[in-house]
Order: C-alpha cells, then sequence, then structure tokens
C-alpha cells in the first residue's frame, strides 16, 4: 500500500542503509589484516569483532532503521518523530558499534564496556519510544504479534550482551561461552529470526507475488521461538545441558519449517522473473536451513560442536550466508521504492518521477549480487583451507559489500539528480 | 468477481502496491452511501485503514486460514 503521509522522511531509514555496508567492508579488511586465525575459533579477538561488525554494524543498523520506517505501514502504528530517532538511533549504533567492535579485537576493556553501554542506551531509547507507539495497538496479524515478541528478544539479547561486555571488562567470574551461546541464540532467533518472519509475512507475498503464509503457523511461529528461548534460558540457569540442547532443536526444527515454508511459496509465485531479492531470499533460506540442520546435529550429538569450524561454519552460514542475504534482498526493494515514492509525491500530478529501475539499474543490482556469492563461497570454503582462502575471502567479502555501496550510493545520486530536474520542470511550469 | 458478503470485490492479493490502493478508491467511488465492499490482501493495508477513517468509512477485517485478510469497507 502507499501512503506517503505516514512515512518518515527517505533520510531517517536511509542513513542506516547507507552505513550497513560498511560496517560489512571493515568485516572483510579485518579478514584481511588477521588472515587464517580468525577461521580458527569462535573466540579469537578478531572473530569476535568481525561478528559484531556484522550483527550490530549490518544486521541491527537496517533492521532498526527499517523498522522506523515500515511501523506505520505495518503495524499502523505512528512515531512521533521519526527523524529525530534516526538520528540519534544511527549514532548510538555506529559510535556503540565501533566502540564495542574496537574493544574485542584490540582487547581494550574501557571500549568493550563503553560500547556495550552505549549500545545498550541507545536500544533503551529505540525500545521506549516503540513501545509507546506500540501500546494499545492491538496484534491483529501475525507481522505485528511478531514485531512485539522481536523487540522483546532485542531487550534480552542487548541485556545479555551488556552484561557479558562488563563481566570481561571487570573480569566478572560468570559462565561466559554458555552465556555467549544464549546471547547468539536471543540474537539471532529471538530477535532477528522472529522479526525477518514478521516481515516476511508481508513482504514476501507483496515483493515476490507468492501465496500469502498460512495464519495458523504464521501465528505460533515467534510463539514456539520465543518459547524455546525461555527454556534454553532455564536450562542455562539451573546448569541442564540436556534441556539446553532439547530447547535448541526445537529452535533449529521451528527455523527449518519456516525457511521450508517460505521456500515453497516462492515456488508458487507468480511474479515469473527470478529478480535479485528472490535469488538473495533463495540463497538465504538455502544458508539458513544449512545452519539450522548443523544446530539440530549439535543439539542431538554435541560432539560436532567440537570439530575444526563448526561453529565458524555455522556463523558464516546464518549470519553473512542467512540474514545478510536476505537483508540485502530486501534493501534492493526498499530502497528503489522509497525513492520513487517520495519522488512520485514530490512531483504530484506535476511532475513524473523516473522509473524504479532507472533509479537503481538490475545489472548493477546482479553484478554486486553474483560477487556477495562468490564472497559466500570463498568464506565457507575458507573454514576448511584457512591459511589458503581466509584472507583471499575477507577481500572478496570486503568487495562486494563495497559493491552493495556503491549501489545504494548510486541509486541516491540518481535520487538527488531526479529531485533537481524535477524541481526544475515545476518551476518553469509555474512561470 | 462475487463474494457471498457483497457482489464488489477488489482483488489485490497478487497486485502490486499502489494498485491495491488505487483499485479499492476507485471501487468506493462507484459505490452508493451504505454498500459494501470487499477488499482481499495477503496484509493488513494500514494506510488504506486511516485514509478510511478519515473518509468516515467502516471496515471490518478477517484473517482466513490461508493467510487472506478480508476487509470489509462500508461506504
Amino acid at each position: 500500500m502507499l501512503s506517503f503521509e505516514n512515512a518518515p522522511p527517505f533520510s531517517a531509514p536511509l542513513r542506516f542503509f547507507l552505513t550497513a555496508p560498511l560496517f560489512a567492508v571493515l568485516a572483510g579488511l579485518l579478514l584481511v589484516i588477521e588472515g587464517p586465525v580468525v577461521f580458527t575459533s569462535r573466540w579469537t579477538p578478531g572473530a569476535l569483532a568481525a561478528t559484531h561488525l556484522l550483527t550490530v554494524g549490518f544486521m541491527l543498523q537496517v533492521m532498526l532503521g527499517a523498522l522506523i520506517q515500515v511501523l506505520p505501514v505495518v503495524a499502523g502504528a505512528d512515531l512521533p518523530r521519526p527523524l529525530a530517532l534516526a538520528r540519534a538511533v544511527h549514532v548510538g549504533l555506529t559510535g556503540g558499534g565501533l566502540l564495542l567492535v574496537g574493544g574485542f579485537w584490540f582487547g581494550l576493556p574501557w571500549a568493550l564496556a563503553g560500547g556495550a553501554l552505549l549500545l545498550g542506551l541507545t536500544v533503551f531509547l529505540f525500545l521506549i519510544v516503540m513501545w509507546r507507539a506500540l501500546l494499545g495497538v492491538p496484534s491483529t496479524s501475525p507481522s505485528i504479534r511478531g514485531i512485539k515478541f522481536a523487540l522483546l528478544g532485542l531487550a534480552v539479547v542487548v541485556g545479555l550482551g551488556l552484561l557479558m561486555a562488563l563481566a570481561l571488562a571487570e573480569g566478572w567470574p560468570l559462565p561466559l561461552p554458555l552465556l555467549a551461546d544464549l546471547h547468539a541464540g536471543w540474537g539471532l532467533a529471538g530477535w532477528a529470526g522472529v522479526l525477518l518472519a514478521a516481515m516476511a509475512y508481508v513482504v514476501v507475498p507483496m515483493f515476490q507475488l507468492t501465496p500469502g503464509y498460512p495464519a495458523r503457523p504464521s501465528w505460533w511461529f515467534p510463539l514456539a521461538i520465543l518459547a524455546a528461548l525461555l527454556v534454553w534460558s532455564i536450562g542455562v540457569v539451573f546448569d541442564l545441558p540436556w534441556l539446553v540442547r532439547a530447547s535448541q532443536l526445537a529452535a533449529a526444527v521451528a527455523g527449518i519449517t519456516f525457511a521450508g515454508l517460505t521456500l515453497r511459496l516462492q515456488g508458487k509465485r507468480r511474479r515469473a522473473k527470478a529478480d535479485a531479492t528472490y535469488r538473495y531470499w533463495q540463497m538465504g533460506m538455502v544458508a539458513s536451513i544449512l545452519a539450522l540442520l548443523m544446530l539440530g546435529i549439535a543439539a542431538v550429538w554435541p560432539a560436532a560442536s567440537e570439530l575444526d569450524g563448526w561453529t565458524i561454519g555455522f556463523g558464516i552460514l546464518i549470519v553473512a550466508g542467512g540474514f545478510l542475504s536476505f537483508i540485502v534482498g530486501m534493501l534492493y526493494k526498499i530502497v528503489p521504492f522509497l525513492a520513487w515514492m517520495h519522488l512520485q509525491n514530490y512531483g504530484a500530478t506535476k511532475a513524473t518521477a523516473p522509473a524504479m529501475p532507472r533509479l537503481m539499474p538490475d545489472v548493477e543490482v546482479n553484478r554486486q549480487m553474483q560477487a556477495y556469492g562468490v564472497a559466500l563461497v570463498l568464506l565457507l570454503a575458507a573454514v576448511v583451507f584457512p591459511d589458503w582462502l581466509g584472507r583471499l575471502a575477507g577481500l572478496a567479502f570486503a568487495l562486494a559489500n563495497g559493491g552493495l555501496a556503491w549501489v545504494l550510493f548510486r541509486a541516491v545520486g540518481r535520487y538527488r539528480q531526479a529531485w533537481l530536474d524535477m524541481t526544475l520542470k515545476l518551476a518553469i511550469k509555474k512561470k | 468477481m462475487s463474494h457471498p458478503k457483497t457482489p464488489h470485490v477488489v482483488d489485490a492479493r497478487y497486485m502490486e502496491p499502489p494498485g491495491p490502493f488505487v483499485e479499492t478508491m476507485e471501487m468506493l467511488d462507484t459505490l452508493k452511501d451504505g454498500e459494501k465492499m470487499l477488499l482481499l490482501l495477503f496484509r493488513e493495508p494500514h494506510p488504506l485503514y486511516k485514509v478510511l477513517r478519515q473518509n468516515g468509512h467502516d471496515y471490518e477485517t478477517e484473517l482466513l486460514p490461508d493467510g487472506t485478510f478480508e476487509i470489509l469497507i462500508t461506504r
């Protein structure tokens, strides 16, 4: 649905979308600098820094920016001052993310604690505004319910992250490996996974012209994930490893079911042309299913996670293969659409906005997607051959994400040019 | 396309934006006061709801098992 009066200014979400790829470029450069050692263990400073460059620097940036944009459209909840909120959250996320990553990479306790505190404060502000906007909004669709549950997941993942960062910085005696798994679970499943599903219910049928998600599973998926994470948390608190593994298995099964359902819907799409969004989502679904199979296998057979490269491979599949692919796929629809919508409303009936493919040409998008696919394969191969491929994979990943930044910045440049052209046309017509 | 609830139906389930919005507003224009129309979509159209409220139209939404939202709008 198109509605201009509900939409925040373009610059509100755009700042997040343009910053995110730069964090992913940094992650690639980190791999080039650090080399094979990053692929040896998830606990190395480089691996921790790279993980948070992608999860906080890329994923959280886009997800919060997109929520500011879509909340009025998906939930009918208006944010009072979207641009002011976007500015504050963007500064907090960018500064906090860089500090946190610097803290991990260079082993600086003050940066780790400072970054985590800044991120915690920023997300707290965001959650307060969201909570006030959603207060009194009934959960009339699975998407609204999903967004509410995802925000709960965001509160927990950030709370756990803050606790661990302070524990690391201050030397508090906490079971960090157990908490790190739980933190990752709440972040990837409770926040990112549930938000992705809530968005997918709307955008997959809308962008890819597929049938809708059946009501019952869409209604229950967010609850199933949150229930599994609550049980997982109880297992950690009461030191019950079997309960932790059972809940991980349940989360994996729920995730695979959602991914399988999405693939089935995509198979029934009415849009004949397989565009970049569709291809990116297919890549994301396949990578996610593989990652979730690994999670399921490790839950049943814990020794698997001790195998060389198992956890790093899982992380690459779920983050770079899954979530980043979904997000980039959506950006390639959302950015040209928003640009076109703002131009269209500016010109009204007096000046015509350029068509979306002119703002973001397919040829640029497809080239970037191919580069990303190559980078992903190289990253996965580098898990097996870190000495040969570690740095090369990092370079490929940096280039692919540099390509993403280039495509997005070019689209914004064309948008600005079109705005100027239309201003000129409108001025001439006035005369 | 007709429907037990009303003969005036916009099936926008496989339509790209802004098609559903435009077709709904166009159909509303053809109706007499008090007549009803049905919009079928795979999502809830909150921006349309806002416009309907502003124009004084009532609407009721029902989510069907296949994921279709049936929005019954009274002119």
